[in-house]
C-alpha cells in the first residue's frame, strides 16, 4: 500500500472525491432497485417518490406474464455450462502451450489468442446458418458452443501464464513416479493453479450471464431464451402509461443481484488471480 | 492418453520419417495436438470458418425475406458505402470507441489513485468499484435510460428543480452521443481502475521515498514515477478495450437503440439489424467486412503506438 498520495492530498479533497465517486457509481443502481420494488403508479408521480413502500408485486407480474423461472433457469444453465466448457478446453490447451514447446508452437498459440480480436457480430450470420444446419438454433447447447469458443482465447492466454509459474520439477518428479497426464493435471497442476481457474471461471460466468448478442440472435422460444433476451422483450412491451419501467427494472435487478453478489464475495480471488497472472 | 501414445508408436513404425524423431519427441507432438485440438477445432469451426464465410457472403445478395441468393461481386460495397445508417454508424463507432477509451484511461487512473489513498471508506470504495463492471451491459443501458427519462427520470428532474429547464436527452443527437460515451465510461472505467490499482500497489515505495529526499513534489512524483511505471499496463488495457468495444452494441441497444434516428448507431448494431432482424445476409456481411477492416486498422495503429510507448518508457 503506498502512502505518499494520502499525505499530499488534502483530506477533504479525498473525501469529496470519495463522495462523488460513490454517488456516481450507486445512483443508477439505487434508481433501478427503487423502481423495481415500487408500485407501478409511484413511477409516474411528480414530485418523484424517492423511497416507495417496497412491494414484490412487479416480480409477481413478471412470473404471471412471462415464463420467468424458465428464463432464470436458462440463464443459469447457459452461464454454468459455458464456464465449465471454456475452462476445460482452455486448460488443456494452456497446459500444452506452457509445457510443450517446439518451433512453431508459439505461432499456434498466438493465432489462437489473437483470434479474440475478431468482432463477434462479424460472424453472426454464418453462425446462424451453421447452428441452423446442426439443429442447434434455439438450444442452450448451441449458445454454449459459440460462447465457449468466444471466451476460450482470453482464458487460454491467462491460464498459460499461471501454468508457466508452476515449477516444472514438481511434474517431472510425478512423471518419474509413473503418474499419468490426467493425474498430473488433476492432482498437481489444477490445485496449484486454482486462483487462476477461479478468476477465469468468475469472469467467464459473468460474461455468459451478461451475454446478449448470441441469445438475441439464436433463440426464438422460451426453451432457450435467457434473461438478457427477456429484458429486451419486456422493454419492447407497452402499457397504457408508456413503457413498463417497473417490470424492466425488476428483470434488471434479477440479472444484477447474482453477479454483484458473486463479485463482492470473490473480490479478493479476482485481485489475486489477475495480479498473479497475465497482468502481472 | 496412454492408448493414444501406443497408437502413435504403432503408426510410426510404418513411417520412417517420423520414427527418425526420438520416441519422446513424437509423444510430445501427439500430446500437444491432443491437448490443443478441442480449443483449436472450436475456434476453427465457430470463428475462422464463419469469418471466411462472412467475406464470401458479402459478395452475394443472400436475403431470406426476398429469397435471393446470387453472386453479385462487389455490388454490396458501394451500397454499404452510400448507406446513410452505415455512414452514421461508422463515424459514431470511431468517436465512441476512441473517446470512451481515452476517458476510461483517464477516469480509471483518477479512480485508482482515489482507491489507493488511505481514508475511512477505502474498503467500501474498492468494493462498489466492481459493481459497474459486473452489471450486465444491457441492464446498465436500460437503467440509465430510465434514470435519464425526460418525464420521470431522476437526473432531468433534478436539472428541472435547479434550472427550471427541461432536459430531453434522447431526441438530441449531440446529447444522446455524449450520454452513450459517458455511460460507457461509467461501465468500463471501474475495471481499468481495478487493474491500475493493482499496478499502483506494485510500485516500490522506496522510489517515492528517494524522490522525496531529492525534493520532488507530488505532481512530479506522479508524472515521473507512477505514470511511467503504469504506462505499459495502461496501453495494454487501452488496446484490449479499443478492440473489444468496436464489436459490441449492447449498451447502445439498451440506451438509445441507435437513436435518435441513427445518430448513436454503431457498426455492430447495423450488422445485427440488417442481418438478424431483416435477414439481409449479404448486405449485413458487407458491413461486417467493413467492421473487420476498422478493427484491423485500429488494432495496427494501437500496436504501433504500443511499440513506440515501449521504446519511450
Amino acid at each position: 500500500m503506498s502512502k505518499p498520495w494520502s499525505h499530499i492530498w488534502n483530506k477533504s479533497a479525498v473525501y469529496a472525491s470519495f463522495l462523488v465517486f460513490t454517488v456516481v457509481v450507486l445512483l443508477p443502481i439505487y434508481w433501478m432497485v427503487r423502481s423495481s420494488v415500487a408500485p407501478a403508479a409511484d413511477l409516474i408521480k411528480v414530485p418523484l417518490v424517492y423511497v416507495p413502500t417496497p412491494t414484490l408485486r412487479n416480480f409477481e407480474t413478471l412470473v404471471e406474464q412471462v415464463p420467468f423461472f424458465r428464463y432464470v433457469f436458462n440463464s443459469l444453465t447457459f452461464a454454468l455450462a459455458t464456464t465449465l466448457a471454456t475452462l476445460f478446453v482452455s486448460y488443456l490447451a494452456a497446459y500444452a502451450f506452457a509445457r510443450i514447446q517446439f518451433p512453431g508452437s508459439g505461432i499456434i498459440m498466438w493465432a489462437l489468442v489473437l483470434s479474440m480480436a475478431l468482432p463477434e457480430v462479424g460472424t453472426i450470420v454464418p453462425l446462424y446458418r451453421i447452428l441452423s444446419s446442426l439443429h442447434l438454433l434455439d438450444t442452450i447447447a448451441g449458445l454454449t458452443l459459440v460462447l465457449s469458443s468466444t471466451l476460450a482465447p482470453f482464458t487460454v492466454w491467462v491460464l498459460v501464464s499461471f501454468i508457466k509459474q508452476v515449477p516444472y520439477e514438481i511434474e517431472e518428479a510425478a512423471i518419474i513416479d509413473g503418474a499419468s497426464l490426467p493425474q498430473i493435471l488433476g492432482r498437481i497442476l489444477v490445485p496449484v493453479t486454482m486462483p487462476g481457474l477461479v478468476t477465469m471461471g468468475l469472469i467467464n460466468f459473468i460474461n455468459a450471464w451478461n451475454n446478449l448478442l448470441y441469445p438475441l440472435s439464436f433463440t426464438t422460444s422460451p426453451s432457450s431464451k435467457t434473461l438478457s433476451v427477456s429484458i429486451t422483450e419486456v422493454f419492447a412491451g407497452y402499457s397504457p402509461w408508456g413503457r413498463p419501467w417497473e417490470l424492466i427494472m425488476a428483470v434488471g435487478v434479477t440479472m444484477t443481484v447474482p453477479v454483484v453478489i458473486l463479485v463482492l464475495l470473490s473480490q479478493k480471488a479476482i485481485v489475486r488471480g489477475l495480479t498473479g497472472g497475465a497482468l502481472k | 492418453m496412454h492408448q493414444a501414445y501406443a497408437q502413435g508408436d504403432a503408426y510410426a513404425k510404418s513411417r520412417p520419417s517420423l520414427s527418425a524423431l526420438s520416441k519422446a519427441t513424437r509423444r510430445r507432438y501427439v500430446l500437444f495436438i491432443l491437448l490443443v485440438a478441442p480449443a483449436f477445432l472450436l475456434r476453427l469451426t465457430t470463428a475462422a470458418y464463419p469469418i471466411l464465410q462472412t467475406i464470401f457472403l458479402s459478395f452475394t445478395n443472400l436475403n431470406l425475406l426476398k429469397n435471393t441468393d446470387d453472386f453479385v461481386g462487389l455490388q454490396n460495397y458501394p451500397a454499404v458505402a452510400s448507406d446513410y445508417g452505415v455512414q452514421a454508424a461508422l463515424s459514431f463507432t470511431i468517436l465512441l470507441v476512441v473517446g470512451s477509451t481515452v476517458l476510461d484511461l483517464v477516469v480509471g487512473m483518477l479512480v485508482a489513485l482515489l482507491l489507493n489513498a488511505t481514508f475511512r471508506g477505502t474498503g467500501f470504495a474498492r468494493t462498489i468499484n466492481l459493481i459497474p463492471w459486473a452489471i450486465p451491459t444491457i441492464v446498465a443501458g436500460y437503467a440509465f435510460r430510465w434514470l435519464l427519462d425526460d418525464q420521470f427520470g431522476l437526473i432531468p428532474y433534478w436539472v428541472n428543480l435547479i434550472s427550471g429547464g427541461r432536459l430531453v436527452i434522447f431526441i438530441s443527437p449531440v446529447l444522446a452521443k455524449v450520454t452513450v460515451i459517458l455511460v460507457h465510461v461509467w461501465k468500463d472505467a471501474p475495471f481499468m481502475a481495478f487493474v491500475f490499482l493493482a499496478g499502483l500497489q506494485g510500485v516500490p515505495l522506496d522510489l517515492y521515498e528517494a524522490a522525496k529526499v531529492d525534493g520532488a513534489n507530488a505532481w512530479h512524483r506522479f508524472w515521473r514515477i507512477t505514470l511511467p511505471l503504469i504506462m505499459p499496463l495502461a496501453i495494454t488495457m487501452g488496446l484490449f478495450r479499443l478492440v473489444w468495444s468496436l464489436g459490441s452494441f449492447d449498451l447502445v441497444y439498451g440506451l438509445t437503440q441507435g437513436g435518435p434516428g441513427v445518430a448513436t448507431s454503431v457498426l455492430a448494431l447495423q450488422v445485427f439489424r440488417e442481418g438478424i432482424m431483416f435477414f439481409k445476409f449479404g448486405f449485413a456481411s458487407a458491413i461486417s467486412v467493413l467492421l473487420l477492416l476498422v478493427v484491423a486498422i485500429v488494432g495496427i495503429i494501437g500496436l504501433w503506438l504500443f511499440r513506440r510507448a515501449e521504446v519511450a518508457y
